[in-house]
C-alpha cells in the first residue's frame, strides 16, 4: 500500500533529483534562459506524448505517430503559400483523420492497435512520399514568417510555443479530467470490460482516443516543420521512441488507466534533462537511442500493471 | 485403494471440507453428487492434487502421499479428465496425447513421428477411437475430444507402476443421448484398467454407472450409497435437508408483484450450446430467479438482457419494445441494470473513486455539453454512500480498494441512483460475509418495492427459495418447471434440486 | 464444424491463390501498358515480368527478407510478435563486416569465423530480448520494440555512422556466382528454409511453438516450460535476423546501421499475408515463404508497370491490416487493445 502510493508520486521524484544532479554538476544548467530553450526545443516532442498519452490511456499504442508528423511537414511545407494560417487546420484535420481510421481499423475489425497503427503509419508514408516527391522540401520563407512567425515571438518572456504548450496542455487536462469523455477514457483503460457493461460507447470513446492522438501528432509535425522551416517524409523520425518514452517515464503503463497528461509532462521533462546530462556529460549524439531504448525497458518494466495481463504475450 | 481420511480444507470464510472420508476401490467406479457449492469440485482439486488439504491424509495402497501438485499425483496414477478444452485445438492427436512427454519420441531434440504416431494408435485403441493420429484436434467432433482426453490421461498406464484413479468432470455435458451410452461402456470396460470417480449433474446417469456415489452437502459427505440400494428420491433429499430461515431473506417484506404491467418479455429465445427455447414475463416489483446447476444457461439469459450476448432464435422485448440489435448501451439506455458474477471485472472499475463508478453508467446526466459537473457526481454518491450504509472514507477513495459487500452495493447504487427498473443480479452476495448478504436481500427487497423487476441468480437455493416470487428451474438449458411462490408457499429445497439434476 | 472447415481451407489456401493471381495480373497490365504505349507486345509470355531474369530479381531482393521473416514466423506462431529484428539484423551484419575485416578479409582466411560469429551475436541479442520480454513481464511487442530501438542505436554506435565495406571477392560470390541463372545466395536462403521447416516439423522445439500458440496455459498445465520455449523461440528468431544480415550484406557488400531498416515491416507483413494467423497457432515457414513472395512480386510487379515506388509501402499497409482482419475469428475475442 505504502509503496503503492510512493509508486504515483515516483515520476516527479525521478525529474526533481535528475534536475537537481545535472544542475549539481553543472550550475550552468540552471540558467533561466538556458532552461527555456531547452524547454522549447522539447515542444514538438511533448505536444507528440500529450497525444500518444491518449492512446496508451485507454490500453492501446499509437505507432503511426512519427509518421502523421512526418506527412504533415511536407503539408504543412506545400500548402503554406497557398492556405496561409489555414495549413494549420487542414493538419490537425488529415491527423485527426488517420487516428481516427487506425481507431476504426482496431475496434471494429479487432486489430490490436499495435499493427493497425504500425499499418496505418506506412500509408501515411506513402502519401508524405508522394506529396514531397520524395525530396526534402524547404518552406517559403516569407509565407513562413507571415503565417507562424509568432511561434518564435516571446509573450511576457516566455517564447510563445512553450505557452502553445502549457495551453494544449490545460486543454487534455481538462479532456481528460472533467468531460465525460475522460471519464470514459479512463473506464476503457482501467477496467473496459465493467464500461461495456455500464453501457458506455467504448468502440466510439477508442476512436475519438486515436482521433486525438493523431491530431496532437500532427500539431508536433506542424511545430517541427515551422522550427525546421521544411518538410520530408523522414523529418520526424526518432520521435516515436521518444514519445513513448516520455509517456511511459511519466507514470501511465503501457496497461493503461493510470496517469494521464500531467504524468506525460513530467516524463517529457525527464527525457530534457536526461538529454541535458547526456549533452554535459559529451555522450555521443549517437548512443542516445541506446541509451532512451533502455530507460523506455526499464520505465516500462517499472511501471506495467501486472495483475491486468493473465498471459504475457 | 485410494483413500482420502478426514480431510479438511479452508479458504477466507468457507470451510470448504470437512473432515471428508472418501474410497475408491480397485476396478470401481465412484460418483459424487451434491448441489453447486457442496464441494464436489474441491474434493476433485485435492484428488488430482490441484489442493492440498489442511488436515487428513491422502493414501494409496496405506502408503500416506502428499501432492504438490497435479503433475506429482499423475505420477502416482491420478490422472483428470477435464469437462472440456484442455486438448490444444491446432495440434494434432499425438501430440496432445503425449504433450509434455515427448522425451519418449525424441533423440537429439528430433521427433521420431512414426513412434509417436504408433504409440498414440495405442492409446486411440484402448478408447476404442478410430482416427489417425495425424488429425489436427479443432476437426474432431466433441464427443472424440472426450474420448482423445480419455487416451492421453490412460498413458498414465504405461508411465506408471500401480493402479489408475481416472476423473471424470461432467464428462457427458457435452454429448448427445448415444454418445453418452457408448462412454458408459468404454468406462465399464476400463474398469479392467483403472477406476474412476464420476461428477456429473445428471443424477439418473451417476446412478446408472456408479457403484457407490458420494452425496456431499456443505462441504460434508453426508451419505455413501450402493447402486443397488439408491434411490433418486432420497439422495436429492439427502442433499438438501434443511430448513429455510424465512426472516433471514425476509419473506415477510415480500409483497405480490404488479402483474398487468411488463418490464421485460422473453420468447422461446435460444443460444446455441447454452439455453434453448426460454420464454418468461418479468413484471414490476416481481422477483424472479433462475435456479440449476453451474452451466445450466442460466448466466446465458441474464447477459442476453443485458445484451452482452445474442439470442440465436427467439424474441426479446424490453418496456414492449423488441429489441433488433444488442448492446449494453442499448440495454442500459432501456434502464436495464446489471450486476455481473465477475464483480471486479464488470461491475466495477478498479482504479476509479467510488463516486466515478457510481454515475459511470449515467454520464450524461451529470454533464452538460460534454462537461461533467463533478460536484454533483460527489453529491449524489455521498447520498447514496450513507443511504446504502456503504463504508469507505470518503466519495473519492478507490473502488478497487473497498471491500466485496460495499463493491457490491457500489454497483447496486450506479444503477439505482440512475432509474434502472430492471436489475440483474448474477451471484450478488457471492464472497460477502453474512452482514453484508442481508444488506443485499434488504436492498432486493427495497427494490421490489420500489416497483423494479429482478431476475436473479442466486448463490444458493435458499437464497432463490427465500427471495423469489417466480422460479425457473434449468437443467442443460432448457426450463423445467416454473414456480410461482407466496410467503406462505414456497418450493421446498427438495422440488428444486429434483428437477435441477 | 463445417464453416470451421471451409475457413480452415480458405486461410490455407488463399496466399497460394493471392500469389497466383498476382503473378498473372502484372503481365496483363504489362502488356496493356506497352500496347497502350505502341510498344511491341506479341504475346503475354514476352512478359518482362515472366523472364528468369526478373525471378532472379524478385529472388534476391527477397533472400534478406525471407530470412528475417523466418524468424519472426516462429514468434508469431507463439502468439508473441517481435519487432527487433532491425536492430538485430544491423547489429550483426555490422559485427559480422568488422569481425571479417579484422580476421584476415577473405573467406579464404580465418574470416570466415565471422559468419558464426554473427550468427552468435544474432542470438545473444534474441535471448537479450526474449528474456526482457519473459523475465520483466513485459508484452512481446513493447520489450522488442525498445530492444529495436536498443539495437539500432548499438549499431549506430559501433559504426558512428560510418559504412563497412566487405569486398571480399568470394564472400561477394554469394550474389555474382551464378547456378542456373540464380546466385548462391538463393539456394542459400534455400537451405536455410529447409532448416527451419525441419525445426518446425521435426523437432520439439519447433512443435512447442504451435503447443504455446495454440493454448498456453494447457500447455503450461501439461508440464511444459513455457518460458523456455518463449526465449529460445527468441533466441532463434535471432539467428534468423543475424542471417537475413549476412545475406543482406552479401547482397549489397556493405553493412552500416540502416542495413536493418525496412525489416520490420516487411517481413511482419509478409508473415500474416502468407496466412500466419497474429493471434498464434497456425501457419508455419512455408506460409511465410509464400507472404515473402507475394511481398516482392507485388513490388517488383509495381515497378515493371511503371508505379511509382512510394506506393508499395501504402499497399503493404493495407495489405497486413486486411490479412490480419481476414485471419481473425470474430467470435473467439471480446475485445482488442
Amino acid at each position: 500500500m505504502n509503496f503503492e502510493r510512493l509508486n504515483a508520486h515516483f515520476p516527479w521524484i525521478t525529474l526533481v533529483v535528475l534536475f537537481l544532479l545535472v544542475g549539481l554538476a553543472n550550475p550552468a544548467f540552471f540558467n533561466p534562459v538556458g532552461l527555456l530553450a531547452l524547454a522549447g526545443d522539447v515542444v514538438p516532442l511533448f505536444i507528440m506524448a500529450l497525444g500518444m498519452t491518449f492512446a496508451i490511456y485507454i490500453g492501446g499504442i499509437d505507432l503511426s505517430v512519427q509518421q502523421v508528423a512526418n506527412l504533415v511537414t511536407v503539408v504543412a511545407t506545400v500548402f503554406l503559400v497557398k492556405l496561409g494560417i489555414g495549413v494549420a487546420l487542414v493538419c490537425i484535420l488529415a491527423g485527426a483523420l488517420v487516428g481516427a481510421l487506425s481507431g476504426l481499423v482496431t475496434t471494429k475489425f479487432y486489430v490490436p492497435s499495435f499493427v493497425s497503427t504500425l499499418a496505418m503509419g506506412f500509408v501515411v508514408l506513402s502519401g508524405a512520399k508522394w506529396l514531397s516527391n520524395q525530396r526534402a522540401l524547404h518552406m517559403n520563407a516569407e509565407a513562413r514568417e507571415a503565417s507562424f512567425g509568432w511561434m518564435f515571438d516571446t509573450t511576457l518572456g516566455l517564447p510563445n510555443e512553450l505557452i502553445i504548450a502549457v495551453l494544449l496542455l490545460a486543454l487534455c487536462w481538462f479532456l481528460q479530467t472533467r468531460t465525460t469523455f475522460g471519464r470514459a477514457l479512463k473506464a476503457v483503460g482501467a477496467g473496459e470490460l465493467a464500461a461495456v457493461a455500464s453501457g458506455i460507447n467504448v468502440d466510439r470513446i477508442k476512436i475519438m482516443a486515436f482521433a486525438l492522438c493523431g491530431a496532437l501528432a500532427a500539431i508536433s509535425g506542424l511545430m517541427f516543420s515551422v522550427k525546421l522551416s521544411g518538410g520530408d517524409a523522414n523529418l520526424a523520425n526518432g520521435f516515436l521512441l521518444l514519445a513513448i518514452v516520455a509517456v511511459l517515464v511519466g507514470g501511465t503503463p503501457l496497461t493503461g488507466g493510470v496517469g494521464g497528461v500531467l504524468n506525460t509532462a513530467v516524463g517529457t521533462l525527464i527525457v530534457m534533462v536526461i538529454r541535458a546530462a547526456m549533452v554535459f556529460l559529451e555522450v555521443d549524439a549517437t548512443h542516445q537511442q541506446m541509451i532512451f531504448g533502455i530507460v523506455l525497458i526499464v520505465a516500462i518494466a517499472l511501471t506495467i500493471d501486472r495483475s491486468k495481463l493473465k498471459i504475457v504475450k | 485403494m485410494y483413500e482420502l481420511q478426514k480431510v479438511d480444507k479452508k479458504f477466507p470464510g468457507v470451510h470448504a471440507l470437512k473432515a471428508v472420508d472418501f474410497k475408491v476401490g480397485r476396478g470401481e467406479i465412484v460418483g459424487l453428487v451434491g448441489e453447486n457449492g457442496a464441494g464436489k469440485s474441491t474434493l476433485m482439486k485435492v484428488i488430482y492434487g490441484a489442493y492440498q488439504p489442511d488436515g487428513g491424509t491422502i493414501s494409496i495402497d496405506g502408503k500416506t502421499m502428499r501432492f504438490q501438485n497435479p503433475r506429482q499425483a499423475m505420477e502416482h496414477g491420478i490422472g483428470m479428465v477435464f469437462q472440456e478444452q484442455s486438448l490444444i485445438a491446432n495440434l494434432t492427436v499425438m501430440e496432445n496425447i503425449f504433450l509434455g512427454f515427448e522425451k519418449q519420441f525424441v533423440r537429439f531434440g528430433v521427433i521420431n513421428w512414426k513412434a509417436m504416431a504408433a504409440a498414440a494408435r495405442h492409446q486411440l485403441a484402448k478408447v476404442k477411437l478410430d482416427i489417425e493420429p495425424s488429425t489436427i484436434t479443432a476437426k474432431l467432433s466433441f464427443a472424440q475430444r472426450q474420448l482423445v482426453e480419455l487416451a492421453k490421461v490412460l498413458t498414465l498406464e504405461e508411465r506408471i507402476d500401480g493402479d489408475l484413479v481416472i476423473l471424470l468432470d461432467e464428462p457427458t455435458s457435452v454429448l448427445a443421448r448415444e454418445e453418452v451410452q457408448l462412454l458408459f461402456k468404454l468406462v465399464r470396460d476400463l474398469t479392467t484398467r483403472a477406476s474412476f470417480v464420476f461428477v456429473s449433474h445428471r443424477m439418473e446417469e451417476v446412478l446408472e454407472l456408479c457403484d457407490r456415489v458420494y452425496v456431499m452437502k456443505d462441504g460434508a459427505v453426508v451419505d455413501v450409497v450402493a447402486q443397488n440400494q439408491a434411490d433418486i428420491d432420497a439422495i436429492q433429499h439427502k442433499m438438501v435437508g434443511r430448513e429455510v430461515d424465512k426472516r433471514y431473506y425476509r419473506e415477510h417484506k415480500q409483497k405480490p408483484y404488479d402483474a398487468d404491467k411488463v418490464l421485460v418479455s422473453m420468447q422461446q429465445a435460444s443460444i446455441e450450446r447454452k439455453y434453448h427455447d426460454i420464454s418468461f414475463d418479468l413484471h414490476p416489483g416481481e422477483v424472479l430467479c433462475l435456479v440449476g446447476t453451474e452451466g445450466s444457461g442460466r448466466e446465458a439469459i441474464l447477459r442476453t438482457i443485458v445484451g452482452l450476448e445474442r439470442p440465436s432464435a427467439g424474441r426479446l422485448a424490453i418496456k414492449g419494445q423488441r429489441l433488433s440489435r444488442f448492446s449494453a448501451r442499448q440495454a442500459v439506455a432501456k434502464g436495464v441494470g446489471y450486476t455481473p458474477r465477475e464483480r471486479k471485472i464488470e461491475g466495477i472499475v478498479g482504479g476509479m473513486t467510488v463516486f466515478e463508478n457510481m454515475t459511470l453508467s449515467q454520464l450524461h446526466n451529470y454533464a452538460r455539453f460534454g462537461v461533467l459537473r463533478v460536484g454533483d457526481e460527489k453529491r449524489l454518491a455521498r447520498e447514496w454512500i450513507e443511504r446504502l450504509a456503504i463504508k469507505t472514507p470518503s466519495e473519492m477513495k478507490d473502488c478497487g480498494g473497498l471491500s466485496g459487500g460495499n463493491q457490491q452495493k457500489v454497483v447496486l447504487a450506479k444503477w439505482r441512483s440512475g432509474g434502472s427498473d430492471i436489475m440483474l443480479l448474477d451471484h450478488p452476495t457471492r464472497g460477502l460475509d453474512i452482514g453484508a448478504k442481508e444488506d443485499v436481500y434488504e436492498m432486493i427487497r427495497d427494490m421490489s418495492d420500489a416497483g423494479v423487476g429482478i431476475v436473479l441468480v442466486a448463490d444458493t437455493l435458499e437464497e432463490s427459495i427465500g427471495l423469489a416470487h417466480t422460479i425457473i428451474v434449468l437443467k442443460d438449458g432448457v426450463a423445467q418447471k416454473r414456480f410461482d411462490c407466496t410467503p406462505d408457499s414456497k418450493p421446498s429445497l427438495y422440488d428444486l434440486v429434483h428437477h435441477m439434476i | 464444424m463445417k464453416a470451421l472447415l471451409s475457413r480452415d481451407s480458405l486461410l490455407k489456401w488463399a496466399p497460394v491463390l493471392v500469389l497466383l493471381v498476382l503473378m498473372l495480373t502484372f503481365p496483363i497490365f504489362e502488356m496493356l501498358n506497352d500496347l497502350a504505349r505502341g510498344k511491341e507486345h506479341l504475346y503475354l509470355l514476352d512478359s518482362r515480368f515472366l523472364s528468369v531474369r526478373n525471378f532472379a530479381r524478385i529472388a534476391i531482393a527477397a533472400a534478406p527478407a525471407l530470412m528475417v521473416a523466418l524468424g519472426v514466423t516462429f514468434i508469431i506462431i507463439m502468439g508473441s510478435i517481435d519487432l527487433s529484428m532491425e536492430g538485430t539484423v544491423s547489429v550483426s551484419a555490422v559485427s559480422f563486416a568488422y569481425a571479417f575485416i579484422a580476421l584476415g578479409g577473405t573467406l579464404a582466411s580465418w574470416a570466415w569465423l565471422a559468419m558464426p560469429l554473427a550468427l552468435v551475436v544474432g542470438a545473444a541479442i534474441g535471448m537479450l530480448n526474449g528474456l526482457v520480454h519473459v523475465k520483466l513481464k513485459i508484452p512481446s511487442f513493447m520489450a522488442s520494440l525498445a530492444m529495436g530501438f536498443v539495437g539500432t542505436g548499438f549499431a549506430l554506435l559501433l559504426t558512428g555512422g560510418e559504412r563497412v565495406r566487405v569486398d571480399d571477392p568470394i564472400f561477394r560470390s554469394l550474389l555474382t556466382v551464378r547456378w542456373f541463372n540464380f546466385p548462391i545466395m538463393i539456394y542459400v536462403a534455400g537451405a536455410f528454409l529447409l532448416l527451419m521447416w525441419f525445426v518446425q516439423t521435426r523437432t520439439t522445439l519447433g512443435r512447442n511453438f504451435y503447443a504455446v500458440g495454440g493454448g498456453e496455459e494447457l500447455a503450461a498445465a501439461s508440464g511444459l516450460n513455457v518460458s523456455r520455449v518463449r526465449i529460445l523461440g527468441f533466441t532463434l528468431a535471432g539467428v534468423c535476423y543475424a542471417m537475413g544480415g549476412l545475406l543482406a550484406v552479401g547482397k549489397i557488400g556493405i553493412a552500416e546501421t540502416v542495413t536493418g531498416a525496412n525489416f520490420m515491416f516487411v517481413s511482419i507483413t509478409a508473415v500474416v499475408v502468407g496466412g500466419t494467423a497474429l493471434w498464434g497457432g497456425i501457419g508455419g515457414v512455408f506460409n511465410t515463404l509464400i507472404g515473402v513472395l507475394i511481398v516482392f512480386v507485388i513490388n517488383n510487379g509495381m515497378v515493371v508497370i511503371g508505379l511509382p515506388s512510394y506506393i508499395q509501402s501504402a499497399v503493404l499497409g493495407a495489405l497486413v491490416i486486411l490479412a490480419v482482419v481476414l485471419s481473425t475469428d470474430r467470435k473467439a475475442i471480446s475485445f482488442v487493445k
